[in-house]
């Protein structure tokens, strides 16, 4: 395992955030992640989820409380450590991000070259390994993304997030714009993964496929904060007009009784 | 009164005969609504358009039957023509002051943002020097390629183009007055001074500055930027300080060949207007031009190229995730850039007045 476990990943206390002309979107949000879990983030749309992975990711400066990755704040004045902080933490963005200029292998070998002190030799060695968890083949490496696949876009993007062996890894709609095939093995992939490399996860998704694979605790947002977050047992039946219309319509019972078959 | 309505009320079927329609429509509603019963359950098809021109007639009507297959298309565009009455405000007669107030925000939230760019150009370039290892040379050979050798053709071919014309021009003036010689005088200056950097500029301002617009652009539209910052890389020292500092420096010799094009093709024009053989204009340039006329101009070029760049940097970083915002974008950035190249033109030539 690579953090200890019992501490925390994330660190949101009191969080005031802001949109347009001062629109309150997070009010007084509480939310820590553990290192050795799975949670996931779910909430309506306009509920400000991916606000909130801006946040987290650095992106957006909230207007008052403390965020904290691995008990480092993005505006601390240390250099060195928010870098740090920043390498033990992959993204993978909804649509994959991948540099549109770079191939493949030039993506994902990217932040390596970022980190430096590492050979051309040891990058190519470790890309070829990452490329081979995500199933890809190492001819695969000269593409550009606009040659891509969407599920191929999402496994580059996935090796891309873990070039540098993250111990957490963001993942913000991960089967979004994949077919329920591509989805499964796309979820099922992450799943492997974490089981040989134990990172913790913070994700946001709408499919509860994938939720009910892979969650060990889920927090919902909406009226501004987070109103629960627990295990799926203890949120799913809790009497709050979202909670209920999310996991107790008919997709949400399906995919429920295919979660405990699969369990 | 009992009206009734039957047929196809679509918008094929009401074409024929339009004018009879609207005209007996227009009739009823002279009328006053509640004496009038309307029987719409004969209406064999009823689209958008005929629902439309239904719920216009309708309006304030007590007694309606419907059928129900066409009393929820009703309903809805009733609804929309009362929302749409609504929303129909009369014309604000402050909007003038109110576009106006508007405009000095935006204008201020540029300077604020512009400035704030410029202030982590200067932090990050301190940075760099301390950190030498991190210059992102790539980027920056990339950019002098890209902006200054394959630039060359095009800024040298109106370069020779415009010495051309300007020669032509003034020599046809000059020989009136036997001042055939000053010709030489008039473009050599106009050109080493004001023509090249502007020229090289204003080519610059449309071919670089909208491409690093566009390509920024894009990459913030893909989300490419923001996976660069998580990556915990610096957003204007991979990307925008090697742009400016590249185009800073490869436009101050653009301008130099851009100078050296006009002046063959003065050069050329006064040998078949003004019979001045080439080797006697070469002579004499020196003599007509003095030295710190060129690096006025070289010194320019630099600036130039700094504020095309940055100007294009910083509307490329503001586009936002939309095709609109992109082309809006682009299109704003060489506007401004160009702008500026002037404006910073106007101040040069007024801070060196005596120098030259």
């Amino acid at each position: 395992m690579s953090a200890e476990a019992g501490e925390h990943a994330i660190e949101i206390d009191g969080l005031w955030n802001t949109v347009g002309a001062g629109q309150v979107l997070h009010r007084n949000l509480d939310l820590h992640v553990r290192r050795d879990e799975v949670m996931t983030l779910v909430g309506g749309s306009g509920s400000g989820k991916t606000q909130l992975l801006r946040v987290i990711l650095g992106l957006k400066r909230p207007v008052a409380g403390s965020v904290r990755v691995f008990g480092v704040s993005w505006d601390d004045p240390g250099f060195k450590k928010v870098r740090d902080a920043r390498r033990r933490m992959g993204m993978l963005f909804q649509n994959g991000a991948l540099f549109s200029a770079l191939t493949v292998f030039d993506n994902v070998a990217f932040p390596l070259r970022e980190r430096g002190g590492l050979s051309e030799k040891k990058i190519r060695a470790i890309v070829h390994a990452k490329l081979s968890q995500v199933e890809l083949d190492p001819q695969h490496g000269n593409l550009l993304p606009a040659n891509l696949s969407g599920g191929m876009v999402k496994r580059v993007a996935l090796a891309r997030a873990l070039a540098l062996a993250p111990d957490l890894l963001v993942l913000d709609e991960p089967t979004a714009g994949l077919d329920p095939d591509r989805s499964e093995r796309f979820v099922q992939l992450i799943k492997r993964l974490r089981a040989d490399h134990r990172f913790a996860v913070l994700m946001v998704t709408h499919d509860l496929d994938t939720l009910y694979e892979l969650a060990d605790r889920v927090a919902v947002l909406g009226d501004q904060h987070i109103i629960a977050c627990g295990t799926l047992e203890e949120v799913q039946h809790l009497p709050h007009p979202f909670v209920r219309n999310f996991f107790g319509g008919d997709r949400g019972r399906r995919a429920l009784a295919q979660g405990e078959a699969a369990a | 009164m009992r009206v009734r309505a039957y047929g196809e009320w679509t918008f094929n079927g009401l074409k024929a005969r339009r004018e009879e329609i609207l005209r007996r429509l227009a009739e009823l509603r002279e009328q006053p609504q509640d004496r009038i019963a309307w029987d719409l359950t004969r209406i064999a098809d009823l689209d958008d358009a005929g629902a439309l021109w239904l719920a216009r007639a309708l309006r304030g009507a007590q007694q309606v039957e419907v059928s129900p297959q066409h009393g929820e298309i009703l309903a809805h565009v009733g609804r929309g023509l009362r929302v749409s009455d609504v929303l129909a405000r009369p014309v604000d007669p402050l909007l003038a002051v109110v576009a106006t107030g508007e405009a000095a925000m935006r204008f201020g939230v540029h300077l604020r943002d512009a400035t704030a760019l410029l202030g982590q150009i200067v932090l990050d370039a301190a940075a760099l020097v301390r950190r030498p290892r991190d210059v992102p040379l790539r980027e920056f050979s990339a950019g002098m390629f890209r902006a200054g050798v394959t630039a060359l053709p095009v800024t040298m071919l109106v370069g020779f183009l415009v010495g051309i014309v300007l020669t032509y021009l003034s020599a046809l003036q000059l020989k009136r007055y036997g001042a055939d010689l000053l010709v030489i005088n008039i473009v050599g200056v106009g050109v080493v001074r004001e023509l090249g950097p502007m020229l090289a500029s204003i080519i610059a301002a449309g071919r670089s500055g909208s491409a690093i617009t566009a390509q920024l652009g894009v990459m913030r539209v893909t989300e490419e930027i923001e996976a660069l910052a998580v990556m915990g890389v610096s957003v204007t020292t991979r990307l925008v300080l090697p742009k400016v500092l590249a185009l800073a420096i490869a436009l101050p010799l653009v301008a130099f060949c851009t100078d050296l094009a006009a002046l063959a093709g003065a050069m050329l024009v006064s040998r078949f207007t003004l019979g001045i053989a080439p080797a006697a204009f070469l002579e004499a340039l020196p003599r007509a031009v003095e030295v710190v006329n060129f690096w006025i101009g070289i010194g320019k070029s630099a600036a130039f190229g700094f504020a095309v760049a940055f100007v294009a940097c910083h509307y490329g970083l503001r586009v936002l995730p939309n095709t609109e915002s992109l082309a809006a974008g682009v299109t704003r950035s060489v506007v401004a850039a160009i702008t500026c190249v002037i404006i910073l033109d106007a101040i040069f030539a007024i801070l060196l007045r005596n120098v030259g």
